[in-house]
């Protein structure tokens, strides 16, 4: 039965009507038209799809979206600043060369950002166990190391 | 060496920003008005008679538009070597995963509801799953019975000695010649035997393989498409729908990833012909699960070796047996993976007396593709264990038995091609003197240390093509037209900053213009590591014609010879009066139409092999016409810890150099070499593609394990270094090296691990089981 839910996105309230089997990454890519998130396994192993909820990390591949009725739900769309500034991070990302085919990294910067919010001063074991979850083909991770681990101070004095 | 300011300077990627703010246009990002979702239904059985299909349950689901099964598609074959794949099974199903019927619906609840339904009798046929059995001349199943009937892909039409009358499932039998290997094996002091396997793999692109097809108003096709080579694609295509090449377009958005995967033509004609059927857009989306079936894998390996040595450790003789085992399709790459392989044993040693036969063989199982290397990674994984075995037979240091027989610039390699820009023993000293430092690490009794090296090569094929166009405006800039497909490798920024170089401007004044068959102009595409060499060479060109142009203009509005016309750093100005300098953009505006083109064509003649002996003419070896149009060189050092109570196998380091010919960009080399390095891990410890009876028991990231940032090792602990040796004709110097940063890390593991625990695994991937049963078969006790 379809019903009609708030999400409240990237700092907007939302109405959508969905139906209950769908997942907030089918909401947020076919609904909402946010395609920043990507869709890499639909089985929760590769986070090319996470999102945060509530400030978590989640793989909204495997969330289902009235589950998330009422809830703060941030994107890869919601990550600038109010003057359109980029999001530490993003600057991070694009200064350390951690993108590459760039199609896992919108999850990545999302599980980051969730990381530096719960670890203030993760080192690089914390960031390698943390973001395990987020597969990349084509980087061996080096630089993503590199640009969380840069993106750690300036993170901090943005919040 | 000329002093540079773009080239060679690791400038941000121009696609960088697009992709951290998800902004970036995937295949999977795009829909259209109207549009249509397929979904295929696909054989369970490895092979089958086709009895009956019957859709009447099926078309009668709300929302479905359309089903179609192998009779309702064009007939025509398609593949790179032996045009050998329907676009719907025909009568016969080959693999598990094979098409059998597509349906086209509203949503892609109904299509799947409706794929439920179709209803197929099938008569199973008996299946064969191992290559050796398939590749004899008694094989117990033909896999294609009309084989030689099948039509050749037009570049072997002319040397067409690929398959062979008395083995019915080799689709492809590449031979090479050179002296006399048996004599060679004669005159050896020693003389070493070897069988070597490698894992089906998955290229694991984390974007699912999509097509999109708009049907357009004049019964033309438009199509989006994950893969790469849009141009000899679209070419297939129209071939396949007996369309005008003008009546089909291919758009290139961002491709998430492709490593191998994406050079072929996959199931897109599915999606069109849904298409053309319904008259609406359609929208095809793979599973992660249709992945592991339909968009790949690298192709399971079986190499024999037979070295000849003397005892100064001379290489005189080696003999290669390499058995291919592709699936009931050759689907688009097998046939050419089993030529291309033959080049990972080209490229690096000089050896007088050589023999190899590559087959690329039929079986029932699931279909398999080219994956990054194309082959390279395979064969070298069994000539570098190989070197490690014969240097300790012959008492002699692993490094010093290489550098003794390793290719130099102007010798003949066994093809008879004459080697140039060789900076083997470059990555060989570099990884050498690493690994020799000692490191601490903190083990537990139980684990075991040991270290590796490897040396390997990576050639670009030739011949190819590669055409590029700038247009300077005004009021645009400078925009870059080339049809090398964005897949993650950066060729849009190599291209740039080439274009950049050119101009003498800023990398952020030049434009990339969207990859599209209707204003690109022609180019093979992404793959071979092929764009910077070859698509670089044609935006150079480019840029050369417009700068001649421009040139020309200025010397008009100057009322100079054009001789005495500086273009420098952006501008155009009269030798002897600098200050009148005026913006090349400005000096366009007074072209008609405001619009300087400037068009590059970078064309190479190359020197085709005879198909019995492999070799080259020597009179065109000799004028400098190659085989191929370059090899990248690479060498790998590892150093890893093998826990002797698990078997299980960490590495602790890991460094690479490599040769690309000029880094254009250092920071996008690294990205490359690391990635490869991670690959490496992956295809050596961890990866392998499990099949039972042809079914596929881990088509998920769940149960196929690819490395994590948990099996990488820590960022102090990797090394990355170049050795590049320009080569000749590439833009700078520079020549592709995408795949060669992957090749030779599964035999660098396996060197290391035999140095750790004195047991050689031959079998990739190198797992726990292997290793610990290895362990206890050794008579000798860690």
């Amino acid at each position: 039965m379809s019903q009609l839910i708030k999400l409240k996105i990237n700092g907007v309230t939302k109405e959508v009507l969905i139906e209950p089997w769908w997942s907030l990454a089918y909401v947020l890519r076919e609904v909402l038209n946010l395609s920043g998130t990507k869709v890499g396994c639909e089985s929760g192993n590769c986070g090319a799809c996470i999102v945060q909820l509530e400030g978590k990390a989640v793989n909204s591949c495997l969330l289902l979206a009235v589950k998330c009725k009422g809830k703060e739900i941030t994107t890869i769309e919601g990550l600038k600043g109010k003057d359109g500034e980029l999001h530490p991070l993003q600057k991070a990302f694009i200064e350390h060369f951690a993108v590459q085919c760039g199609y896992c990294t919108p999850g990545m910067i999302m599980a980051a950002k969730a990381l530096l919010e719960e670890i203030p001063h993760p080192d690089e074991e914390d960031v390698r166990r943390e973001l395990s979850g987020n597969l990349c083909r084509c980087t061996g991770y080096v630089k993503i190391v590199e640009a969380v681990l840069a993106a750690r101070e300036a993170t901090k004095t943005r919040s | 060496m000329p002093e540079f300011s773009v080239v060679g300077k690791s400038i941000i990627r121009v696609d960088a920003l697009e992709k951290v703010t998800g902004k970036a246009v995937f295949c999977s990002d795009i829909k259209l008005p109207g549009m249509l979702h397929a979904k295929v239904l696909r054989s369970p059985y490895p092979h089958a008679k086709i009895v009956s299909i019957d859709t009447t349950k099926a078309n009668q689901v709300p929302g479905v538009k359309c089903i179609l099964t192998g009779k309702d598609v064009p007939e025509k074959r398609y593949g790179s070597t032996v045009r050998d794949a329907t676009i719907i099974a025909r009568d016969v199903v080959r693999a598990v995963g094979e098409a059998v019927a597509a349906v086209a619906a509203e949503s892609v609840e109904a299509a799947d509801k409706a794929l439920g339904l179709i209803d197929v009798k099938y008569e199973q046929l008996p299946p064969m799953f191992d290559p050796e059995e398939a590749v004899g001349t008694k094989p117990p199943v033909t896999i294609h019975p009309d084989l030689f009937n099948y039509e050749l892909a037009s570049s072997f039409f002319k040397t067409g000695k690929l398959l062979e009358f008395d083995r019915p499932n080799v689709m492809m039998h590449f031979k090479i010649r050179r002296g006399e290997v048996v004599k060679g094996f004669e005159i050896s002091d020693l003389v070493v035997e070897n069988k070597f396997t490698t894992a089906r793999a998955q290229q694991c692109p984390l974007e699912l393989q999509v097509s999109i097809v708009q049907p357009e108003a004049d019964g033309s096709l438009t199509l989006w498409m994950s893969s790469t080579m849009m141009h000899p694609a679209r070419m297939d295509f129209s071939r396949l729908f007996d369309l005008p090449l003008s009546k089909v377009r291919v758009g290139q958005p961002y491709v998430g990833g492709s490593f191998g995967r994406s050079a072929s033509r996959g199931e897109h004609p599915i999606t069109m012909a849904l298409a053309l059927k319904t008259g609406r857009p359609v929208k095809h989306v793979y599973t992660r699960e249709e992945m592991f079936y339909r968009a790949g894998n690298r192709i399971p390996f079986t190499v024999y070796i037979k070295d000849g040595i003397k005892k100064d450790g001379t290489l005189v003789a080696r003999e290669l047996k390499i058995i291919l085992g592709g699936g009931g399709i050759g689907e688009f790459t097998v046939g050419l993976v089993a030529k291309n392989c033959a080049f990972a044993a080209v490229g690096t040693y000089r050896i007088t007396n050589f023999k190899l036969d590559s087959y690329g063989v039929y079986t029932n199982n699931p279909v398999a593709a080219g994956f990054r290397g194309f082959g390279s990674g395979e064969v070298t994984f069994a000539i570098e264990s190989q070197m490690d075995i014969v240097a300790e037979k012959l008492g002699m240091d692993p490094v010093e038995f290489r550098r003794k027989n390793i290719l130099r610039e102007g010798e003949p390699n066994v093809t008879g091609e004459i080697t140039h820009s060789t900076g083997g023993a470059g990555c060989l000293n570099k990884v050498s003197e690493w690994i020799k430092s000692d490191e601490k690490f903190s083990l537990d009794g139980a684990w075991r240390r040991g270290k590796g090296i490897a040396l390997a090569n990576k050639y670009t094929l030739a011949p190819s093509t590669a055409s590029a166009r700038v247009e300077v405006t005004k009021e645009e800039g400078i925009v870059i037209y080339h049809g090398a497909e964005e897949v993650g490798q950066g060729c849009d920024t190599i291209m740039a900053q080439i274009v950049a170089e050119e101009f003498g401007v800023q990398v952020d004044e030049v434009r990339t213009a969207p990859k599209d068959t209707l204003h690109t102009p022609f180019d093979s595409g992404a793959y071979s590591s092929r764009q910077t060499y070859w698509s670089g060479n044609a935006v150079r060109l480019a840029c050369v014609d417009a700068k001649e142009k421009i040139l020309d203009k200025a010397g008009e509005i100057f009322g100079v010879h054009r001789d005495e016309v500086e273009l420098k750093e952006g501008f155009v100005y009269p030798k002897r009066v600098p200050d009148k300098k005026i913006r090349i953009a400005e000096a366009c505006d007074s072209f008609i139409g405001g619009r300087i083109v400037g068009n590059g064509n970078f064309v190479q003649e190359f020197a085709a092999e005879d198909p019995e002996t492999g070799q080259i003419d020597p009179e065109l070896a000799a004028e400098g016409k190659r085989l191929n149009s370059s090899y990248a060189h690479t060498a790998k050092g590892v150093e890893v810890a093998v826990n002797i109570e698990t078997g299980e196998v960490k590495v602790l380091r890991c460094a690479t150099a490599n040769d690309m010919g000029f880094p254009i960009n250092p920071k996008i080399c690294e990205q490359q070499a690391e990635g490869g390095l991670g690959m490496g891990i992956g295809l050596g410890i961890y990866e392998e593609v499990l099949l039972k009876e042809g079914v596929i028991m881990n088509p998920n990231f769940t149960d196929y394990r690819m490395p994590t940032f948990c099996e990488f090792p820590e960022l102090d602990k990797v090394k990355i270094m170049f050795a590049p040796v320009p080569h000749k004709d590439g833009p700078y110097g520079a020549k592709g090296f995408s795949e060669a940063a992957m090749v030779g890390m599964e035999a660098a593991i396996a060197n290391a691990v035999y140095s750790a625990v004195g047991v050689r695994i031959k079998d990739l991937p190198i797992t726990a089981e292997k290793v610990l049963k290895a362990i206890k078969g050794s008579k000798e006790i860690y």
